[in-house]
C-alpha cells in the first residue's frame, strides 16, 4: 500500500515537475532559486489524513525513499582517493 | 518516459553517492581511517561540533545528501605536508532541468558553488571551536549533481567540485574585503566530469539564499531540531 501511494505521489510530482521545467534560458534557474528541483520531487512517502489532505513529509521517509536503489546500477562519479587524503 | 526515467536516475545518482542514506552521527569520517595524528585529534577535539555540522545538514538541507565519510578533517590529494581542512561532501538531489541543462560547465559549477558551497563554506566558518583551532588550515567543500543529459544514460554520470580555501582567504571573502577574482586565484579547485578530471574552470560566484531560505513542501523537521 506504502509502494502504491508513493508510486502515485511520484508520477504525480514528476508530471507537475516535467510541465513547469519548459524549456527556459538558464538565467532563469540561477534568478528563480524556489525553482530549483532539490528534494520537490517525490522521493517521499507521504503520510496523509484519510481524505488525503495535511501531508507529511519527515527526514525518515526521505531516507527510506532513498534507500531504494531501483536500477541497481551505479552511476559513475569521482572517487574520494582523486580528490582527498584522510 | 523520459520523466520517469529523470526521477529514477536521481534515485539511482543519490543512492549511488553515499552507498546508502545515513545519519549524521555515520557520515563523520572515522577516527581509524585518518593518516595522522593531527587528523585524529582535530577530530577526537571537535566531534561536537562535526556532528552539529552534519545534523543540520540532516535535518534542515534534505535535499543534500552527505557522501559516505563526507565530513571531517581531510587534506587535498598530493598536498605537501599534513594542512587539514574541514571538509564536506554532498551531493544535490537534483534531477534533469531544462534550464540548469543549458548552462556551461562553468556555469554550472558557478551555480552550484555559488548555492551550496557558499552556504556549507559559512556554516563551517560559523563553528567557533574548529575555526579558532591553529591545526585547521581551512575549509572545503565537495559537491556533486547529476550531469545534465546523462538521467536517460545507461550509467548517469555526476559532475563534481572539489574547492580547497585558506582560513584567511575565505574570512577575507566572506568579509568582502578581497574580490571574487582573489578568492578564487587563492583557492584550489577541481572539477571531474564522472571521474574524468577536467581541473580548473572559470568560477563565479553570486549571491544565492536558497539554501538558507527553502522550505521543502510538506516537510516536518524532527521535533528537537531547529533549522
Amino acid at each position: 500500500m506504502r509502494s502504491r501511494i508513493t508510486g502515485a505521489t511520484l508520477s504525480v510530482a514528476v508530471l507537475l515537475l516535467t510541465v513547469g521545467c519548459s524549456a527556459q534560458d538558464g538565467k532563469v534557474w540561477m534568478e528563480h532559486p524556489t525553482h530549483f528541483a532539490s528534494g520537490e520531487h517525490a522521493f517521499f512517502s507521504l503520510k496523509n489524513n484519510k481524505d488525503g489532505s495535511n501531508p507529511k513529509v519527515t527526514r525518515l521517509d526521505i531516507d527510506d525513499a532513498r534507500n531504494q536503489n531501483w536500477w541497481g546500477i551505479y552511476a559513475i562519479t569521482v572517487e574520494p582517493k582523486q580528490i582527498l587524503q584522510n | 518516459m523520459h520523466a520517469w526515467a529523470g526521477a529514477l536516475a536521481a534515485a539511482l545518482l543519490l543512492a549511488t553517492a553515499g552507498s546508502a542514506v545515513a545519519g549524521p552521527q555515520d557520515v563523520l569520517i572515522p577516527l581509524d581511517q585518518y593518516t595522522s595524528a593531527t587528523a585524529k585529534n582535530l577530530a577526537v577535539a571537535h566531534q561536537a561540533e562535526l556532528l552539529k555540522l552534519s545534523a543540520h545538514i540532516y535535518h534542515c538541507l534534505p535535499w543534500l545528501m552527505v557522501a559516505k565519510n563526507g565530513i571531517g578533517f581531510p587534506h587535498p590529494k598530493g598536498a605537501e605536508g599534513d594542512d587539514r581542512y574541514l571538509s564536506v561532501w554532498v551531493t544535490v538531489d537534483q534531477t534533469e532541468d531544462p534550464r540548469f541543462g543549458q548552462l556551461t560547465l562553468s556555469q554550472r559549477v558557478s551555480a552550484m558553488f555559488s548555492r551550496h558551497g557558499m552556504y556549507l563554506l559559512k556554516q563551517m566558518t560559523q563553528l567557533p571551536e574548529i575555526s579558532g583551532d591553529a591545526d585547521v588550515h581551512g575549509f572545503s567543500v565537495i559537491v556533486g549533481w547529476l550531469k545534465p543529459g546523462t538521467a536517460d544514460a545507461p550509467q548517469q554520470i555526476v559532475e563534481t567540485l572539489a574547492l580547497f580555501v585558506d582560513k584567511p582567504v575565505l574570512s577575507d571573502f566572506l568579509a568582502k574585503r578581497i574580490p571574487t577574482s582573489e578568492f578564487t586565484e587563492h583557492a584550489t579547485l577541481n572539477v571531474f566530469d564522472g571521474k574524468t578530471r577536467v581541473g580548473r574552470v572559470p568560477l563565479q560566484v553570486w549571491e544565492d539564499n536558497f539554501d538558507s531560505t527553502f522550505k521543502l513542501p510538506n516537510y516536518e523537521v524532527d521535533k528537537g531540531q531547529h533549522c
